[in-house]
């Protein structure tokens, strides 16, 4: 549960993003950082459907290649 | 960024003697040093221990009763992560053990993997009471927070079971045989609650600690860290994952959790009561906490109330007193496919973890620790 995915973001309303990772989409809540400006292209770390975290794209292209080892697609969107 | 393999070799060139024991608290990071067969791959010098990192695994024996009894109620949908369905409480013989149980017997249960899915089933269903079960750490329990604080709907309520990492670290240090020599600290706990929380391991116990990520080069890069500390005998509080668990960590969750819930001393199952170790919504949100809303006291008298299953050693092993394949039923009685304790159920139980790495019963010790 606490493995987390980045994902970038496409577009948001301030209070809902949505966002993408390998092709896929998913809406994410910003609820937790509304302490941050986040643009469209940004990476968050995204927990439970909730961003929890701005990172950098470098961090988050990391990120992808571990779970691309560790983790079916499936199971990936499963957390995000 | 520095790689794996660099990492591995700083390692290897450490002068290391005697057995160092590195803990890691969090189930993401044993994940990662499953998959990529750290174990096999660092100096017999190095012993990593899974600890107190699943949430699934400790929560209460009686929550999840208390769960199962709701889901069985004719005007209730209990939603729950989908990890929390095979768990079995100790329900007598012929009543649901587990969620997924309830379902077979006509009970209403729905997996969710964000606490928004869980607002949506609420705001679907306005005629039936929707209850939210959420076990979790930090990690999960912000979200909860951060849902609660947001507003949920008046059919919905939480039956919450948020845990907090560190007052678990701190328990086992404060025993006689805490049982590690170093930490790796969980990365997103601390891009949550901020890596500070942490500080009091070396400067209270002087022991070696790193806040890590989840990647190999994070975790060899931590590892290599308090492997320094520990030669070099200054310990303190390294992060190599500090683009994530920022200084502070998020303070939107932070005041969130604030609002919302109070810290309060909770069981954690098979290992008793740990102060200050858990969150209870605040008495003001009262209405959407379950408790209170369906009147159920948890510690209603019931055989082996906060217990484990029979014959189940999980509780030790999320303690890091045990390895998996220690276990006597570990691979015989108990596989993923028909698990026996939450330690094998969840996605973040140790025993999943290593099953899923391909550790068998007849596995040799040394090829998946050094512990001999
Ligand atoms: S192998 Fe199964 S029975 Fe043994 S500790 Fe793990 S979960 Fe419990």
């Amino acid at each position: 549960m606490c493995l987390g995915v980045p994902m970038q973001v496409v577009e948001h309303d301030g209070i809902t993003a949505r966002c993408e990772a390998k092709g896929i989409e998913r809406s994410v809540s910003l609820f937790l950082l509304q302490h941050e400006d986040i643009k469209p292209g940004d990476h968050v770390m995204v927990h439970v459907g909730y961003a929890i975290q701005k990172m950098t794209a470098e961090d988050a292209k990391i990120s992808w290649e571990l779970l691309d080892e560790m983790l079916t697609e499936e199971e990936l969107m499963g957390n995000a | 960024m520095t790689d794996a393999r660099t990492w591995l070799e700083r390692i290897r060139a450490l002068p290391l003697e005697g057995k160092i024991r590195v803990m890691n608290v969090c189930g993401g990071h044993e994940r990662s040093i499953s998959m990529a067969g750290l174990r096999g791959a660092l100096p017999p010098e190095i012993e990593l221990i899974p600890g107190p990192g699943c949430p699934v695994c400790v929560c209460p024996e009686e929550d999840i009763y208390t769960a199962v009894q709701l889901a069985m109620r004719p005007d209730t949908i209990l939603v729950a992560f989908g990890d929390m369905l095979r768990v079995p409480c100790n329900a007598p013989k012929n009543e649901p053990r587990t969620l997924e149980q309830a379902r077979a017997a006509g009970g209403e249960v729905r997996p969710v993997a964000s606490p928004s899915e869980a607002r949506r089933i609420a705001n679907e269903n306005p005629d039936k009471e929707v209850v939210f079960f959420a076990a979790g750490f930090e990690t999960t329990t912000a979200p909860v927070a951060g849902l609660v604080a947001e507003g949920i709907p008046a059919n919905m309520s939480v039956l919450l079971s948020g845990r907090l990492t560190w007052p678990a670290v701190a328990m086992l240090l404060d025993s006689e045989t805490p049982g590690f020599d170093a930490l790796i600290a969980p990365g997103h706990v601390s891009a949550i609650m901020g890596p500070e929380e942490w500080t009091f391991v070396p400067e209270k116990h002087g022991i070696p600690s790193s806040v890590s990520g989840f990647e190999t080069p994070s975790l060899l890069a931590s590892l290599y860290s308090v492997l320094r500390q520990y030669l070099d005998g200054k310990a303190f509080l390294d992060n190599t994952y500090i683009n994530v668990a920022k200084p502070g960590g998020n303070p939107t969750a932070r005041r969130l959790l604030d609002m919302t819930m109070d810290v309060v001393d909770s069981t954690w199952r098979g290992i008793g009561t740990i102060p200050a170790s858990g969150f209870a919504l605040k008495p003001a949100y009262a209405e959407h906490d379950a408790l209170v809303r369906f009147q159920i006291d948890p510690k209603q008298a019931r055989k082996r109330i906060g217990e484990m299953p029979p014959g189940c050693d999980c509780a030790r092993v999320v303690l890091g007193k045990l390895y998996p394949n220690q276990c006597a039923l570990y691979g015989k009685a108990c596989t993923p496919r028909n698990p026996i304790g939450p330690c094998m159920v969840s996605d973040e139980g140790a025993c999943h973890i290593w099953w899923s790495s391909g550790v068998r019963p007849d596995t040799p010790q040394e090829a998946v620790s050094a512990h001999y």
